[in-house]
Parts: structure tokens; sequence; C-alpha cells
């Protein structure tokens, strides 16, 4: 299926729709998710670098704010690791909500935040894999905010970063399993 | 315990310091006043080339060196009133007017691209004459009534070795080619020829006369 | 090497791609976007305080602790241009024969030189701000941030530009040091809340050496204009140009809409009065209003119908 980028022209920002959805064919290709009516809306009149999802039967809608897609050393320009890694990151979500074992998930703006960074990992960890170039450093940072920065915590971030497989309640029990560790610390 | 108002030896069998000393306190005043002028255009170089330097652990060293260089103009400056110098100012000039041409030949790189004739020029032949300069004063001054610069000398010179040491890795790392190495040799040749007219940091006689 | 290095000469390497202030003025979205962001479509105020709870709250630190790394670099980098820039008071220009010593012919006049034990105080300050950029390179390397991810706002080394060193002081000792009090302090308690082990324990070592600079800055400041009224004024009139450049936006301010607080009980240590907090954080506030303007103007000219939702 086309996948959709808009808008097609930029007046903010110097992005190419282009590249996003060269990017995004590429993603939708490893993934699987050839099926599936993909559409990307960028705001461009916005710095900052949220991506919001949703799922509507097969179609997967995803909004970004320009940052999202933004070289952070060169501002109002195009990142193409940044737009691989924004992009793979929220089609990532949509695959796991949409094959199965994530049914019981809850919508993204309910997830609490060490859910949201249990299934970033999850998800940045298989992006790896698949030969984008990650900053394994800074998910790590990002997980032991939200889970404390114990050994233990380490050990589940590891287990999520590894695994390819997971189903919601796993990804979840990993995730209580170093808040309790933290919690004792 | 030995009997407290028993009679002792005022030196103890182990201090072996004596009296002669190469500086009468003239001589002493004038040195370190060349020293503080010295470090000072020494710390304020380094400060200076911070900003021009790209390489970030050497913008980093440059920045810490120029502490220590500033700390030890400032313990000469405190010197010189104690060497009968009221105005430690008036003192604190270069020894001869090629001391000047070399601060100014050493501090005239400024392009980023100078970071080696900036390390060589203060590790290669500037604090190699302070060490060499701090060393003779050490070992030739009065133990006994010098003994506040010897504490200073002491308190110094460590600093200059560790620095030396500090510039020369960094000179080793960044020359990748003879080509580099020729350029550090000939800004090293252009100072010393300066430096050997001037005849040292406090000007000839710094290492006294052979 | 001359005298008085302009801010697009700083030397950097290969990773690091530098803006100004005026780049930033120029990005469109900056009105939009945060105009947008500072308020909900409901009209609420969004809290934007640097806290663990903020939902982008490591990513929001990761950019700051980068800020704050390039900020000690030029930091650094202007302490050691004024220990360069000026001739020291009452040091022999020339040698004993008469040569004229280095530099000194750039200021013949001798009226910007400076004491020399302000000199003393600005090489100290090197050595601090090279040991802060050692430990802000250890600390995004731990946050897993790459040295020039970010884009480097020189504004802050064009503070230290002056050619007077007196509103040097002001704008950099006063101004941005005292804006780094406030960093610092959000950061040592987003550590503290967030159970980092060396961010908290980090930020409070460099604390203390910028309560130091400031008082360092403001004594001098006083010191050396004490018979110049007309000149302490000018200094201080720059600090508060300095104070309001860096309160764009309203980044700092008591409001939690600022990512950053104002540090009030360490900048009473430096030696702040409670008047001249008060009146950064007048500046601030001041801002943050201007940013919501700039934003409910921007988007009701991309959007007329928009402009009365929020």
């Amino acid at each position: 299926m086309p996948i959709t980028v808009s808008p097609e022209t930029y007046t903010y920002v110097s992005f190419d729709a282009e590249v996003i959805r060269r990017i995004a064919d590429d993603l939708v290709r490893a993934l699987g998710m050839q099926d599936r009516t993909i559409t990307i809306d960028v705001d461009e009149t916005t710095p900052l670098v949220r991506t919001r999802l949703t799922i509507d039967g097969d179609a997967i809608h995803i909004n970004a704010d320009s940052g999202a897609f933004e070289d952070t050393r060169l501002p109002r320009q195009q990142s193409e690791a940044a737009t691989a890694t924004a992009l793979g990151r929220v089609l990532l979500r949509a695959s796991d909500r949409l094959t199965g074992g994530f049914g019981e998930a809850p919508a993204d703006d309910q997830l609490t935040l060490a859910q949201v960074a249990a299934w970033e990992t999850y998800c940045i960890g298989r992006l790896e894999r698949l030969g984008i170039a990650v900053n394994r450093q800074r998910w790590l940072y990002n997980f032991r905010n939200r889970h404390g920065f114990t050994d233990g915590g380490d050990t589940a971030f590891d287990q999520l970063w590894t695994n390819g497989g997971l189903t919601w309640g796993e990804l979840c029990a990993i995730s209580d399993r170093a808040l309790a560790l933290k919690a004792a610390h | 315990m030995a009997d407290p108002y028993r009679a002792r030896a005022p030196f103890a069998p182990w201090d072996r310091r004596t009296l002669p000393g190469l500086f009468d306190v003239e001589d002493t005043a004038r040195r370190v006043g060349n020293y503080k002028w010295a470090e000072m255009k020494l710390f304020e170089a380094l400060g200076g080339w911070v900003a021009t330097v790209p390489e970030l652990d050497v913008k980093m060293r440059l920045g810490t060196h120029c502490y220590k260089h500033a700390w030890h103009a400032e313990l000469w400056h405190k010197r010189l009133p104690e060497l009968r110098e009221m105005n430690p100012d008036r003192l604190a000039v270069p020894a001869n007017d090629a001391m000047v041409r070399f601060v100014e030949a050493l501090t005239e790189p400024e392009a980023p691209d100078q970071t080696i004739e900036k390390l060589t020029g203060v590790y290669r032949v500037f604090i190699p004459r302070f060490i060499a300069a701090y060393t003779y004063h050490l070992n030739g001054t009065s133990e006994i009534t010098d003994a506040p610069t010897i504490r200073s000398l002491k308190l110094i010179l460590p600093d200059e070795f560790d620095d030396w040491r500090d510039g020369e890795m960094m000179l080793q790392s960044l020359i990748e080619t003879p080509e580099e190495a020729a350029r550090a040799s000939a800004h090293q040749l252009r100072l010393e020829s300066i430096m050997i007219e001037a005849g040292g940091i406090a000007g000839p006689g710094t290492l006294g006369s052979q | 090497m001359r005298k008085f290095l302009p801010a697009d000469q700083l030397a950097r390497d290969e990773r690091f791609n530098t803006i100004t202030m005026q780049d930033r003025f120029n990005d469109p979205r900056s009105a939009l976007g945060t105009g947008d962001a500072a308020t909900t479509t409901a009209g609420a105020r969004q809290k934007f305080r640097l806290t663990p709870e903020r939902r982008d709250a490591s990513d929001g630190a990761r950019g700051l602790m980068h800020g704050i790394m390039v900020g000690e670099i030029q930091a650094l980098e202007g302490a050691g241009r004024t220990c360069w820039d000026f001739d020291t008071a009452g040091v022999a220009k020339t040698s004993s024969t008469g040569a004229h010593s280095a530099g000194a012919a750039q200021n013949p006049s001798g009226d910007m030189d400076v004491p020399f034990a302000l000199k003393l105080d600005m090489a100290r300050q090197c050595w601090d701000e090279a040991r802060h950029v050692e430990i802000s390179i250890k600390l995004s390397d731990w946050m897993g941030t790459e040295i020039g991810q970010f884009a480097e706002n020189t504004v802050l080394f064009a503070a230290a530009c002056s050619s007077d060193p007196v509103l040097r002081l002001a704008g950099v000792n006063c101004a941005l040091e005292g804006l780094a009090i406030d960093v610092f302090t959000t950061m040592k308690e987003f550590g503290d809340l967030a159970g980092d082990p060396f961010l908290e324990f980090c930020e409070d070592w460099m604390l203390a050496d910028e309560v130091t600079h400031v008082k360092m800055g403001s004594d001098w400041l006083r010191k050396v204009t004490e018979n110049d009224p007309e000149r302490r004024k000018k200094a201080l009139d720059f600090q508060a140009v300095v104070d309001k450049l860096f309160s764009y936006g309203g980044t700092r301010s008591d409001s939690d809409e600022s990512p950053i607080g104002l540090a009030r009980r360490f900048r009473a240590l430096a030696g702040f009065t409670d008047d001249e907090v008060e009146a950064i954080n007048d500046v601030s506030v001041q801002a943050l209003e201007e940013r919501r303007a700039r934003g409910a103007a921007a988007r009701a000219s991309a959007d007329p119908a928009s402009a009365t939702s929020t």
C-alpha cells in the first residue's frame, strides 16, 4: 500500500517528503507491514519532538512534530537517522498492537511513564537489530530514569532490549520487577 | 622521656642545610620579578589560546595550566615585598628586550591549525626554561636565609614538570607526519634562538656563568 | 595572537555546529510551536519545569546537559580571553631598556587595564570552567549524548566579548554565571528526584564553583567602578540586557511553565539581593508573557480560526 506523507512541501523547515516516504517504506517492508495503509502528517509549525499514533482498522496514522525528524546539530534540517528512529518506534508500537499479544495495552495517552520507557526500550532494541543506528546509552538512561539506577533495572533493560517476541504482559512483568527493585533500593 | 631542659644542638644531625647562597636579597628580588613577569605572560597566552584551539582535550588542558601559572605569578608577587621591594610591579619586568621579543614570537600563532606551534613554544621551549631557572635557583640559593623562596620553588616545580609532561604528550599525539614534526622543529628553533639571546627567563646568568 | 576574538572565530572540531541567537530568533517555529506547547487547547498552562515527571524528561535533561557543556566551553574561553585581552594595571609595558611588552601597543592609554588580582581570578575561573567541561562531557556520556549532538549557540561567548572588562564581568560573571546557578540547581534537583547517582553529585560541585564566580564578578564590578558611577551603571545595564536575553521565552523563572527554576537560595549565597532576584524573575515572567503573545499572534496569522481556541 502506498504511504502518504503530508505536507509535500515545507515552509518552516527544510524537509523532503520523498525522504520521509522512502524511510517509512524501508521500515514498513522490514517490519512486514506492507498491507497497511499508512499516512504521516508532519506539523512543521512546532519544533517539539512528539509523535502520535492512531490506528483505525488496517490504517495507521502518524502525527509527527517537526522536531522528531530534525537534525539536532542543524536546526530546521532533516535528519535521516532521526526520521528512521522516530518512525521506527511508532511503527513498531503499531505493529505490536496489531499483531497480537498487546491487546490489553492501554491507549498511548493512558500508559504510565514506566510503561512508555519499557516499550520504547523494546522497540529501539529491535530497531538496532534492523540496522538503524541508535545510541544504546541514551535509551538506557531513559529506562533508568523510570526504573531506577540499579543493577536489577539494567538487567530488565537488557531483557527488553534483546527480546523480539514479548507480549504486553511479559513486558509489564519485566518493568514491574525493575520498579520493585527500585522501590526496595 | 629525655630531660626537656638538656641542651640540644640547634641543628639536628640530619639537618645539613648551610648558610652560603649564590644570591643576595637584591639579586633574588630581580630574579623573582623576572619570574613573575614570565609566568604572567605565560598564563595570559594560555588563556588567550583556549578559544583558538579546536582540539577539545587541548582546550581543557590549556585552561587548567593557565591557572597554575597564574598561581605561580601570585606566589612571586607575594614574595617581592618580603625582598624589600614594596612596589612588586616595579620589578615585574622582562629580563631584557629579547625576552619581550620571545613572548611576542611565542604568542604569534593564532590560527586554529597552529596548535602544534602553540604547544611547541610553551612546552618545548618556555616551560623547560622555567624548569631550568627554578632548579638552578633552588640548588644555588641559601638554604637558610632564602627558605621562603625555596618553599615557593618546591611548590612550583612539580607543576612545571607535570605541565611539561602533559604538553609533550599532547604534542606527540598531534604530530603525525614528518612535515608536522618539521613545523614543530622550525618553530622551536626560531624561539630557542631568541631565548638564547635573552639568556633565559632571568636573562644572562639565569643558569649562572659557565 | 590578536586581542578581542569575535564569537564567530571560536575554534571547534568537526563535531560541532555553531549557531547564533539570530538563527534562533529566525526560526519561525519558535513562536508558533512553543506558543502552542505553552497552552493546551483548553487554555490551561502546561508545566515545562524539567522534572522526572515530564514525559520527555531524559531527553530534556540530555539536551540541557549538552547546553551546559558548550556553555562551559564558552565560559572557559571567555575567562581565558579576559586574561589575554587586557593589560595588567601597574605592570610595566616595556622592558628595563624600553622595549614594548607584548600586546601593550594595543591599549597605550591603559584605561582598560585590569588589576593583577582580577586576572588571577579569571585564570582560576579558567581552571574551574575546564573542570566543568570535563564533568559535563563525562555526564553527557553517561546520559547517552554525543559531543556536538546539538547545535551550539555562541551567545554566551558573545557576552564575553566586550572591550570593557567590567562589562564582561557584569555579563558573564553576574548574569550568565547567575543563570548557571539556576540551571545547576534545576539539574541537581532533577538528579536527586530521579535517583541518578552522578548527576546530583556533580551538579552540586559545579554549583559551588558558580556561586564563587558570581561573587567574584560582583565584588570586582563594585571595586573597579568604585569611583566611576557612570561605568558602573553601564555595566549593570549590560547585565540586565544579558539577563533578559537569557530569559528569552521565559526559559527560567519561578513559574512551572519555565523549564528552569530561579535558585533563590543559592543566588542569595552568591550575593544577589532579594530585589535583584525579583527583578530577574520579573524579566523572565515578562518574557514568558511575550512568548505566549507571539505564539498566539503567529497562530492567528497562520490560521485565524484557531487563534480563538487557545
